[in-house]
């Protein structure tokens, strides 16, 4: 396997963005990373569109992004993962360099979700699996996780207060993130008296439903050579797992067994300890998977997520601190610009470009997690430099 | 879609997606709803119980399954959705979502038919029946078993 360097990054703003076209969003994530990495259309071999797609009015949108950016040519696929897409069409276009197929790629994620309205948002999401869950139960994205929150604080003791206190941090680096959804600071108080999506869940428990797009461009070691790139960020290793698409086939309801999978498959494969992670991003698309993403990656021990959050190690100054950029609760969860979007982060994070949201790095060793559904998927990527 | 008055959107032609889902496998399970019973299968073969029903055993690759009747298990979580869905936005309440091990070995969803969430209690005996709602749609009912 040949080592493969991250040498340009790129984010749009998240938000509602009713004044443009997915092509047009998914620009300006490509023309921030390839300005990034300083180089042109014709240096890139491969791109790897990374979308979910399904509130799209375009049922095959990887050909007409990679047309609108120039890059007609070099777009043989596209990938999907659910919310997880973003990891999966960098693990794709990872792969495709680590194997010699090609010396350089870029990967786009890109999800326009804000064209419908939200019911039809929420039924969409809902729809993880239609014929034995939402056909008869109605079940929404918020209900799954809800179910999760449930089990979680009747065996843990996990408190509303400590699954606020993931949103009160959250929106509090959002508020530092320009191109962050939301960017007002919360209170604990904000979220506990928010209205109930699905219970315990709150709307301040909840991420937004977002339009953006992330784009990071990829090389080998030895075409880093040529194009006079030094000191980059290297991805030392992407971990996958994944689990049942029915819920009622889990095991428990406390814990993401495919989280588990993806990192120990990453720990390992990087030589990393969870310990020696200084700046990890994780799918908290609601405040509960943020605690048991803490859990499951072990951060803490299981069960201890709550009191991690408690402790404020999970702020800058702590222990590990997670979702600086505001994560998916407070940047937004455009789902196949997530995974993209957490790397665009980290690699900024790792360069020391964060300003005023820099965490103190000594390792240089950071983690993203991108869940797609409720643990459908997983894919953990170990960056370092 | 919010819009601020100067982003200007232009409306698609609606799409009307209406599936036609293939149930002769199933039909079993469907009908059972039908007369307020929930099925499960079993494999001949190694014994192992799936829920949802499937008809193939990928364990033991046969076809060779029997259907077992669901009867009573315990809650093992829950939630109530107030923000519905597109498809069930006509009910009135705030329905309530659970998960229950049955004792039969299979796992299964269904409605929790209570209005309020505090009578929920994870470790609760339910009982297991289905009926079928005013619209025609199937339903998986779990009663509490006091």
């Amino acid at each position: 396997m040949k080592r493969v360097a991250i040498i340009g990054v790129g984010n749009s703003k998240f938000g509602v963005r009713s004044d443009v076209t997915y092509p047009e969003l998914a620009f300006e994530a490509f023309k921030e990373a390839l300005e990034d990495a300083g180089i042109a259309q014709e240096d890139i071999e491969m791109s790897v569109v990374g979308t979910v797609g399904n509130r799209l009015y375009d049922m095959y949108p990887a050909p007409l992004i990679n047309e609108y950016i120039g890059l007609a040519s070099k777009g043989p696929l596209r990938v999907e993962a659910a919310c997880a897409s973003g990891s999966a069409a960098l693990f794709t276009a990872y792969d495709a360099i680590a194997s010699e197929r090609v010396e350089t790629a870029i990967v786009i994620g890109v999800e326009k979700m804000c064209e419908v309205d939200t019911q039809t948002s929420t039924a969409i999401g809902g729809r993880g699996c239609y014929l034995w869950e939402f056909h008869m139960f109605g079940t929404s994205f918020a209900s799954y996780y809800a179910l999760f929150a449930t089990a979680h604080m009747a065996k843990y003791k996990t408190t509303e207060e400590q699954l606020a206190k993931v949103a009160v941090k959250n929106h509090y680096y959002a508020s530092k993130n320009p191109k962050a959804h939301f960017q007002k600071e919360i209170t604990i108080e904000t979220v506990l008296k928010s209205r109930v999506i699905c219970w315990p869940l709150k709307l301040y428990d909840c991420c937004p439903i977002s339009d953006g797009a992330a784009a990071l461009i990829l090389a080998s070691g030895e075409k880093i050579k040529d194009l006079g790139v030094q000191d980059p960020v290297w991805i030392e290793a992407i971990g996958f797992g994944s689990d049942t698409g029915n819920l009622t086939r889990r095991e428990d309801y406390t814990s993401l067994k495919s989280t588990k999978m993806a990192s120990e498959m990453a720990y390992k494969i990087a030589k990393v300890k969870p310990e020696d992670v200084e700046v990890a991003e994780v799918h908290d698309c609601f405040t509960i998977a943020e605690i048991m993403a803490y859990e499951d990656l072990e951060f803490c021990k299981k069960g201890e997520g709550g009191k991690l959050i408690d402790e404020g190690q999970t702020w800058i100054g702590g222990k590990i601190p997670t979702n600086i950029d505001g994560g998916l609760k407070a940047k937004g969860h455009p789902l196949g610009a997530t995974g993209c979007s957490m790397v665009y982060e980290l690699t900024r994070q790792l360069r020391n470009e964060s300003g005023n949201r820099q965490v103190p790095l000594k390792k240089y060793i950071a983690l993203a997690h991108n869940v797609g559904m409720t643990g459908q998927y997983c894919y953990v990527t170990i960056l370092r430099r | 879609m919010y819009k601020t008055p100067e982003q200007q959107t232009l409306k698609s032609r609606a799409l009307t997606l209406t599936h036609e889902i293939p149930i002769s496998r199933t039909k079993t399970y469907w009908e059972g709803l039908k007369e307020g019973k929930v099925f499960a299968t079993k494999c001949k073969k190694c014994g192992k119980v799936y829920y949802p029903p499937q008809v193939d055993c990928p364990r033991c690759l046969t076809s060779d399954i029997e259907w077992i009747q669901l009867f009573v298990g315990r809650l093992e979580t829950f939630t109530q959705v107030y923000l519905k869905p597109q498809g069930f936005t006509q009910y009135e309440d705030n329905y309530i979502i659970a998960i229950v091990e049955t004792k039969e070995g299979a796992k299964i969803m269904g409605w929790l038919e209570e209005k309020d969430i505090g009578v929920a209690k994870i470790g609760m005996l339910v009982k297991v029946s289905a009926k079928t709602m005013s619209d025609g749609f199937p339903i998986i009912i779990l009663k509490p078993a006091v």
